[in-house]
Formats: C-alpha cells, structure tokens, sequence
C-alpha cells in the first residue's frame, strides 16, 4: 500500500463573505493547494468535493460547479456530505483513492456558506408519513447547543466541573487564534470576559459556543511515488484516515434525536464514534495518543474539548480539566490543543472544517505556521463530529 | 383552536399522558419516538409494536435555552427562556428530552421524579401545536 502525502494545500480566511460565492471561495482554495503542490491544474486526476449553502445539512452543492469554474477535465468527482464530519470523511474517501492505487493525485475541497444564527431546519418537506425529527425537535425548541448542555450538566455533575473550566477553554483557544491570520475571530479573551458573555444553553455561554462562518479549505494528496517525482519537501505523510459512526446503545443524545439509551443501561461509551474513529486512526497509525505532539480537535463547544480529550484518548475520563488547569492543552504546554484557535476561533463551516485542520497540521509539521509555531511539531491527529454520531480522525506526520 | 400533536402517535393524553414509543417483542429494545423497526443491531428479528413508556422517570440533566430557536417554533415575544430537560425511564432504559413545565429551572436537582404531561408548545395560524412536557413529580415507590 503507498504511503499518501499532502503535496499541497490552499486555506480561505475563515468569516462572512457575502459578496463572494461558495463556488469562487472553493476555486480559490483549489488552485492555491494546486499551485502549492506545484503541478497543474490538468494534473489533478480526481476531486473530493464537500460544498454547502445554506449550512446544516440542507444545501449541498456540488464540486462539479466548481470544477466547471475551473476547467472542466473529465475527471471523477465524488461529492460527500457527512454533517460536520464531512471534511474527514473527504479526506477518507481520497486516502482510500491513492492506497487502493485508484488515483495518483485527489484533490479534496470543503467550501461552505453558513446562514447566521442556529443552523436551522428544512424549509420544505416531500410528503412522508411522519415529519422528520429534525423538524419535531425544532418544535420542541432544541437547538444543537442544547445537546451539547445536556452532557456537559453530567459532566459537572459526575467530576465538579465547573464554569470556569468552560471558560477556561475558551480563553485558551481565543489566545491560539488570536495568533492565526486565517481565524475569523483573533481578539483574545479574558476569563471575566467569557464569564459575562451571554448564557445560551446553560452551562454553556456564547463564547464558549463556535458560530457559523464562510470558509473553505482544499488539500491536494498524492502517492509516495508521484511525492517523489515531484520533489514534494517536506513530504508531509497521512499515516492514518478513518471514520466512525455510533455503536447502538450509546448514551449521547445525539443532534437532532429526541432519545437515547438511558446511563444506566448504556451497553457503548458516550461518544462512541470519537472512540472508534480515534482508535481506527491509532491502529492504521501503529501509534498511541502519547506519540502525539499536539492535537486539533472539534471544539464546537467548550464540552467537546474537554470530552474529546477522553475520547480520543489522553486522558482518563473526568481528567480532561486537569490537563487544561496545569496548562498542558496551550501553545507551549505538552499537548497543544488546537494551536489553530479552533472552531472557536474559526466558527463552523461544517464541508471546510475537517480539511481546515489537514491544511493547519500541515503547516505545522512544516515548520510553517508562524507565531503558533508547536516547537519541534512531528506527530498530530485530527478529528471532527459530526451530527447523528459521524467522527473522523486523521493523523499526519513529518 | 386546533389542537396538533407535534408527532402523531408519540404520546397520549388518555388516560393519563405518556410518551408512546415501540418495544422489539422479541428483544424488548424500547425507541422513542416509535420506529417501524427495532435498532439492536444484534436483533434480526425486528418485530415491533406501539409500547407506552412509564409515566414517570427520574431527571438525568436540563438546560436553559436562552435564545428563541427559529421557525417552525413560534417563540412568544419578548421571549421566554425554554428548560429542555432529559428524563431518564428506567424499565424502559431509554432518556428522551422535552421541555420543562410547572416548576423553574431553580427547582431542578439531578435524580428527581419527574412526570409526563401533554401541554400546547406554541400556537401558529393552524392551531396549537401540542406535544410531551415533564414537571417535578411526588416521590413514589414504584418507579
Ligand atoms: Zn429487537
């Protein structure tokens, strides 16, 4: 099996765009990570294309458009939605292009236009016997944060979390973004500051909440051969791609569900698909969490920090406030997490987020990413959530 | 006003209001709202039917919506936080999530009976939009 190397990649400044299309944002990004890997645009053998509209997972554009915009080459395009798993389950889909030996070069591109707001539900329905639940919860009025504050209320519960562990996370990440061009939010923020901001779902507050944000990212892998032929240095290697999805019996109320197994009879840990995707990621790898120089993780809120912390495996449960309280999840501590600012920095865009963290960990690893520069950067791992319990992990190294 | 249940077939309000979900009669796995097939992966016989769950369960977690969610929800104006509350049934081994109604937020502690009402959750130019609430329930033994 040949190893897959990232030859180029192409990032779009993460924010509100409105007089700039998702198909001109997805170009742009495409040709960049094009150029960067320095090959043509004819050269490009194959796309994986992630592109929205509307945001939530109700206007799914296709990369054809963009390839159209581009030139048109006759090339295979595959076009994936995975919720807000999707970039991973790009990436995935491309990894497994080169190592089956399908394609020499995949180009993957998120690009996504959010509305403002709570991503909201589907405007209009074909007939079916029942309205969908996603509809029903709307009605009920839960909004996706709400599920977040479910679980982070166990959290307090069963470890004395507190507030300003939530806060705390914020203030962290705000700090990394604050250092990131490309980050749609870079002022940074002090604890107070996070604490007065307004409640939302509570424990949860608003800026311990990420928006929704215009984005786009592109990533161009290719096979160790044609990393060779082409002289890609330094060859940065994605040693692992994988993607989960949740195992019955797992206790998360997962967006947009109005159920779940019960705590007590739970037969599968909270999050399951973190786990496995995690887990998958590790194997493929042949490396543990504890290879891992620093992380970028799905921060949508403040809880899925600390409890992607357990779940992908570097800390024992209920031990993810520990690691933030001594310092060791900042630019500079012994497991930076997300040095990028995060999805707290950067807002949702549920297509670009995914390959967001490639190009990030990329630069990274180069020895390229400035003033949030890990020191010595070698080894990484990704991942992204996705809605109804979809999870993808990546791991690259130098 | 015309009174619509939010999900037809996902409560009752007779005798006494109750969530209705499905059991798998051959491996007895409860989902809410009632699907056409059973989810047990390791099921393949998969034979449902319409099962009320208990009236009561006990509260697993709760959360205060601070801002109005968008349509369909018709949200009063000026807005009325929302308490979302998970309510753990235990026979059934399942949570399920629905607004809080008869008490505030203040008065919620983890573990607490809790019990299944059916109470209008907004109004539009159809009618009245009716579904499941919870409110602090009395303690009882046979829950
Ligand atoms: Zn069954």
């Amino acid at each position: 099996m040949t190893d897959v190397i990232v030859a180029g990649v192409g990032l779009h400044p993460w924010g509100k765009f409105p007089h700039k299309s998702w198909v001109e944002m997805g170009a742009e990004v495409a040709l960049e990570a094009v150029k960067d890997a320095g090959v043509e645009w004819t050269d490009v053998e194959a796309m994986v294309s992630g592109a929205m509209q509307w945001g939530g997972s109700t206007g799914m554009r296709s990369g054809n458009t963009i390839s159209a915009a581009l030139g048109e080459t006759g090339v295979p395009i595959a076009n994936i939605n995975n919720a807000c798993a999707s970039g991973g389950s790009l990436m995935r889909a491309a990894y497994a292009m080169i190592t089956s030996g399908m394609h020499d070069s995949v180009l993957v591109i998120g690009t996504d236009k959010s509305p403002k707001g709570y991503f909201p539900s589907v405007p209009v329905l074909a007939d079916e016997p029942q309205p969908p639940v996603d509809m029903v919860r709307w009605q009920v009025g839960i909004p996706n944060p709400a599920y977040w504050a479910l679980e982070m209320r166990k959290r307090m519960e069963a470890y004395g979390s507190t507030e300003e562990h939530l806060a705390k996370v914020k203030v962290k990440n705000s700090r990394h973004g604050a250092l990131n061009p490309y980050a749609r939010y870079r002022k940074e923020f002090s604890l107070e500051q996070v604490l007065a901001s307004p409640m939302v779902c509570d424990p949860l507050r608003l800026l311990e909440i990420c928006a929704t944000s215009d984005g786009a990212a592109a990533v161009l892998l290719v096979s160790d051969a044609k990393a060779r032929r082409l002289g890609v240095n330094p060859p940065i290697k994605l040693a692992a791609c994988s993607l989960a999805s949740g195992e019955f019996g797992d206790p998360t109320i997962r967006i947009p569900l109005l159920s779940a197994a019960s705590d007590d009879a739970a037969s599968a840990p909270l999050l399951s698909e973190s786990r496995l995707a995690a887990q998958m990621a590790y194997e493929q790898a042949g490396l543990g969490p504890e290879d891992m120089d620093f992380v970028e993780l799905p921060d949508n809120s403040s809880w899925h920090e600390l409890q992607y912390l357990e779940t992908m495996g570097f800390c024992d449960e209920g031990e993810a406030e520990h690691l933030l309280d001594k310092g060791a999840t900042t630019l500079g501590g012994e497991l930076p997490v997300c040095p990028s600012g995060g999805f707290s920095s950067f807002g949702e865009a549920t297509m670009a987020q995914g390959i967001l963290q490639i190009v990030e960990v990329t630069w990274q690893l180069r020895g390229a990413a400035g003033a949030r520069q890990v020191e010595g950067a070698q080894k990484a791992i990704t991942e992204v959530y996705g809605a109804q319990a979809n999870n993808s992990a990546c791991i690259l190294t130098t | 006003m015309n009174r619509i249940p939010v999900l037809e077939g996902s409560f009752v309000s007779e005798p006494e209001p109750a969530l209705v979900g499905s059991r798998c009669r051959s491996c007895e796995t409860v989902a809410f709202p009632a699907s056409f097939t059973c989810p047990n992966p390791r099921c393949m016989d998969k034979d449902v039917a319409p099962a009320p769950l208990s009236r009561t369960g006990r509260l697993a977690s709760w959360t205060t919506v601070h801002f109005p969610p968008p349509p369909p929800f018709v949200a009063p104006d000026p807005f009325v936080p929302i308490t979302v509350v998970e309510v753990e049934f235990a026979s059934e081994g399942i949570q399920v999530v629905g607004p809080l109604t008869g008490a505030g937020a203040d008065e919620l502690r983890m573990g607490m009976p809790m019990e299944t009402v059916v109470e209008p959750y907004y109004a539009d130019r159809d009618g009245e939009v009716i579904g499941w609430k919870f409110r602090p329930a009395e303690e009882s033994n046979d829950d």
